[in-house]
């Protein structure tokens, strides 16, 4: 080339280009996202983490767990099937709205053990009719829809990530490494949060063979007062301190904890849709 | 310009110099290959610059086609919620009512109806005050009962649907569209009812 | 040891001297220092309760300071100290305000400082290769536009003299157009001194200071990390083996054209690159870029065809010298680049995502690219701006280290990240079992650190050499022209 200038146009095109592509367009499209409703009960999603959780996401970024735990959930494609839900009082009719549908099915043994899973769709638009069919006979069933790949196989989510679930997370840590497990569902599957408190001092008390650092710093050992702190972790033998003496964990631990709890991401989405079992019913108000 | 290997510039203080040799055509061959790869990637996965398509999904059609059907049966969910932020105020939580302030809706007749007429109109127009019998107690409300129409229909239905289902009472679910016919029959009317004229309506 | 000088530098390699001492003495400290912190991360893995009770030595904080200490300790200004001393030869015109130059490159350092002892006190950002908390982006940036305007003037006056040279008496000298006056390496550098400033503001506005909401984050700090890794590098890099190889081998590259095709297909299409294909972003952004990494194939062909054209036909004997570290760059180059590229299929992306395989062909780009090429770059250059020779067989002996070392971190790492991966794709293995055989991958690949890190001891000794050796000369040189003062002042009396 023969001027520095064509060098530096062509450098400032093809900056721009992709500036505008991954840094301007995300922005415009996903910038602004609030809270958005799930689908179909219209909850807003996501909620705020209550103060110590949002504290506890500090703690995670200061330790650097992103560097061997991702937050994200992949999904390699989607299932939907259609479920028997109620098998009406005519029973005949039913049978016979089955036999309609599918030849195999209208055998008694598809009315035993409901809910229970008839066929598989290729999606909601193919369900229309055959719902009709069912419901015309008096029998109930709904249309399940339930994502698919290793990661859901593995019960770390239920469906991908996207990114309403990241909306009020600072700094976003996806995560691009998998020395650990994946966290993006870790409130779901570890609810309680000693169990993390106890995880986190000793991985191996909790984890046979874990290969997680133990992370004692972010806890405190003291000597017992007059009785045991509520705080003080109850680990096995092996692990526990010495008599005499107890583990607290500290402000950060307790913080950390919460985080972990916190964390879930499986509400059903417009972008993500999945249907979820059902939760249980409410019966009093109280 | 010259082709072959004669150098541009001259060698004169021994820095590099560069020859004219074209670039080689396997190499541009290659470059469009892989960019009609790249298209072909990007139309079958990309989504077309969509910002609610997310990988497995390829395009909107295909996210939309596996959206939930709308909720056939109440939404008690939906109905709890509208209760405890507009009706608990005065009916109280569980449904027993505040003294002066509203009856109890717990085993009440006017919401065990098989009819809904009645009971739809009472959250559309509120109650003038007076006295009224419910479940063969007598109250007197000196302030009567606000109007929430400006809730949707699909929140009144919901919240019918909740106190027909809850502390005891047993009765059929409110549909919205239900709502929406009596919302029609009111018109613009805005004056409470009464109670003889809801009595004198078919249930 | 070292010989004395035996030409002494040009008038044009003098004058970079001050301020390539500055660049490649701090990159080289960086790059022994990030070997250190390297292998603390990795002690982590093969013992995990070595460091229980210090936080600043754990993972989660050693892992990031090696990676900020070997791209803005070392990568960046060893880049910027080759990319001036390639302005200021190929521009035949001497490196403006030098004591400038030394002057940001000790605040570049000190900007490294702060980032690396925030990163270890837990300010670390989240943000992979951009880890530095927001107080020290300021100081850097500060540091990197004072030595880019430097850098400008420099290429800024080269344009004039060339004219002035070959203009005759009397006519108008301002526009050239029977020759260009430019050499690849002069595109490449002067769109690398653009290149980065844009991209680090803008990751360091977006990111810090002006935080964008949600996932905007992760998309921008892909977009920073993309540009860094696959242009930025690439640029500078790139700038030196197109030096080094015509140069050493004393052949014309091969060929202006394809240097342009190399040069063009890297920032139209490598800029591009960066979302991972598991990304938590509509499906637009990671095919974008998967096609984009699939294209970033034909610089790297470019590069690999000019390189073996060029060196063909020479009987020039690399003997481990700056020759070998640029050909060994340029594989390097290239199999990285085809690694990358098959990420971008997302059969193979679904077994490589999220394991070792991504940080092995990163570090093959980091460490067996440009590494190599600026040691190669520095052991070619730091002789001729001061005089000192350096014996060759410490530079062949840091050769191979950092060959058989490269090697020996980063195929294991590859090859255990997609047994990893495989591993990973079947749920009834259950994930401790897919994680434990990858250990036997990651001992191979810390004593490939281990031999790294001895390179780089190697290397900082190296230079450490040359610059003591030039400051014993200078004393010794104003020694005897004081001495020599004395006598004749001694004989007059």
């Amino acid at each position: 080339m023969k001027s520095s200038a064509l060098v530096f146009l062509t450098a400032f095109m093809a900056l721009s280009a992709s500036w505008g592509g991954f840094v301007l367009a995300p922005q415009i499209q996903l910038g602004r996202n609030a809270q958005a409703k799930t689908v179909p009960a219209g909850d807003l999603y996501p909620v705020a983490r209550p103060g110590l959780a949002n504290q506890g996401a500090d703690v995670y970024r200061a330790l650097g767990c992103v560097h061997c735990h991702s937050q994200q959930v992949r999904q390699d494609g989607v299932k939907c099937e259609l479920v028997l839900t109620d098998a009406g009082t005519n029973t005949t009719a039913t049978l016979a709205a089955l036999g309609k549908l599918k030849p195999g099915l209208a055998t008694a043994e598809t009315l035993s053990g409901l809910p229970k899973t008839l066929m598989p769709l290729a999606d909601m638009n193919a369900a229309d009719p055959l719902l009709k069919v069912i419901t015309g006979a008096g029998a109930k069933a709904e249309v399940h829809v339930t994502p698919t790949g290793p990661d859901i196989a593995r019960q770390w989510g239920r469906r991908h990530t996207v990114a309403q679930d990241y909306v009020f997370d600072s700094p976003v840590q996806p995560g691009t490494r998998r020395a650990g497990p994946d966290l993006a569902n870790v409130g779901a599957r570890f609810p309680d949060r000693n169990w993390h408190l106890r995880h986190l001092y000793a991985p191996l008390a909790e984890v046979a063979n874990s290969t997680m650092p133990p992370y004692r710093f972010l806890f405190e050992k003291r000597p017992v007062g007059s009785g045991p702190v509520p705080d003080a972790l109850a680990l096995p033998a092996g692990f526990a301190a010495e008599p005499g003496f107890e583990i607290v964990p500290t402000d950060a631990a307790r913080a950390l904890a919460a985080y972990l709890v916190s964390l879930r991401a499986d509400s059903p989405l417009f972008e993500a849709p999945v249907t979820l079992p059902p939760a249980p019913a409410t019966t009093a108000a109280k | 310009m010259s082709n072959g290997t004669q150098s541009m510039w001259n060698a004169l203080d021994g820095e590099p110099t560069a020859t004219l040799k074209a670039v080689p055509q396997w190499l541009i061959v290659a470059m469009l290959l892989l960019f009609l790869g790249s298209a072909v990637y990007f139309d079958a996965r990309g989504g077309w610059f969509e910002p609610k398509v997310y990988g497995p999904y390829n395009s909107l059609a295909n996210v939309e086609s596996f959206q939930p059907p709308p909720p056939s049966g109440p939404d008690l969910n939906r109905g709890r919620k509208v209760f405890e932020a507009t009706c608990s105020l005065c009916h109280n939580s569980d449904g027993a009512g505040k003294p002066a302030l509203a009856p109890p809706l717990a085993g009440s007749d006017w919401v065990n109806t098989a009819g809904v007429n009645r009971l739809i109109r009472i959250p559309l127009l509120g109650f003038a005050p007076g006295p009224i019998t419910v479940s063969g107690q007598t109250y007197d409300f000196p302030a009567g009962m606000t109007a929430f129409g400006s809730l949707s229909d699909d929140d009144i239905a919901a919240v019918l649907s909740y106190i027909r289902k809850l502390w005891g009472n047993n009765a059929s679910p409110v549909t919205a569209e239900q709502v929406h016919a009596v919302r029609v029959e009111i018109g613009n009317r805005t004056q409470p009812n009464t109670v003889e004229e809801l009595k004198s309506l078919p249930e | 040891m070292t010989a004395p000088p035996s030409n002494p530098p040009s008038a044009i390699d003098a004058s970079c001297r001050l301020p390539l001492f500055g660049l490649f003495g701090g990159a080289a400290v960086c790059l022994a220092l990030a070997s250190g912190f390297g292998l603390i991360a990795s002690l982590s893995f093969h013992k995990a309760s070595l460091f229980a009770d210090c936080a600043m030595l754990s993972y989660g904080r050693a892992y990031p300071a090696w990676s900020h200490l070997l791209v803005y300790g070392f990568c960046v200004p060893a880049g910027l100290g080759a990319g001036l001393w390639l302005l200021a030869r190929l521009g035949r015109v001497e490196v403006a305000k030098p004591w400038l130059i030394a002057f940001g490159a000790k605040l570049w350092n000190l900007g490294v400082l702060v980032g690396l002892i925030g990163i270890l006190a837990g300010d670390a950002s989240g943000f992979e290769w951009f880890e530095m908390p927001r107080y020290a982006v300021i100081i850097l940036l500060a540091a990197f536009l004072i030595i880019t305007l430097c850098a400008f003037i420099t290429h800024y006056g080269r344009s004039r003299r060339h004219e002035e040279a070959d203009s005759p008496s009397g006519t108008e000298a301002r526009f050239v157009t029977s020759e260009p006056t430019l050499y690849p390496s002069q595109w490449f550098v002067v769109a690398a001194l653009f290149w980065f400033p844009w991209i680090f503001t803008t990751a360091g506005w977006l990111l810090h200071y002006f935080q964008v909401r949600g996932v905007v984050q992760v998309a921008v700090g892909w977009w920073y990390a993309g540009n860094l890794l696959n242009v930025w590098l690439p640029l500078t890099g790139l700038a030196a083996t197109f030096y080094l190889l015509p140069k050493i081998t004393g052949r014309p590259l091969q060929s202006q054209y394809l240097a342009l095709f190399a040069f063009l297909t890297l920032v139209v299409f490598g800029t591009w690159t960066g979302m991972p294909a598991h990304a938590p972003l509509p499906a637009w952004m990671p095919t974008l870029s998967g096609g984009a990494s699939l294209l970033a194939l034909v610089p790297a062909l470019a590069v690999v065809a000019s390189a073996i054209l060029t060196c063909r036909g020479s009987n020039v004997a690399c003997l481990g010298g700056p020759l070998c570290y640029a050909k060994f760059g340029v594989v390097s180059f290239a199999v990285s680049s085809l690694l990358i590229a098959l990420t971008a299929c997302p059969l193979i992306s679904r077994v490589t995502d999220f394991t070792w395989f991504n940080h092995g062909h990163a570090t093959l780009r980091l460490y067996g690219f440009f590494v190599m090429t600026m040691t190669g770059a520095a052991y070619y250059i730091l002789p001729r701006v001061s005089g000192i020779e350096i014996c060759a067989n410490r530079v062949r002996a840091n050769f191979w280290l950092f060959v058989i070392g490269t090697l020996l971190f980063t195929l294991p790492l590859v090859a255990g990240g997609v047994t990893q991966g495989a591993k990973l794709l079947d749920p009834s293995i259950l994930f401790l079992d897919t994680a434990k055989p990858a250990m036997m991958a990651f001992r191979m690949s810390t004593l490939g650190e281990v031999l790294i890190a001895a390179g780089s001891g190697l290397f900082l000794f190296n230079v450490l050499a040359v610059m003591a050796a030039w400051y014993r000369s200078v004393c010794r040189q104003a020694f005897a022209n004081a001495t020599a003062r004395l006598e004749t002042a001694e004989a007059q009396s």
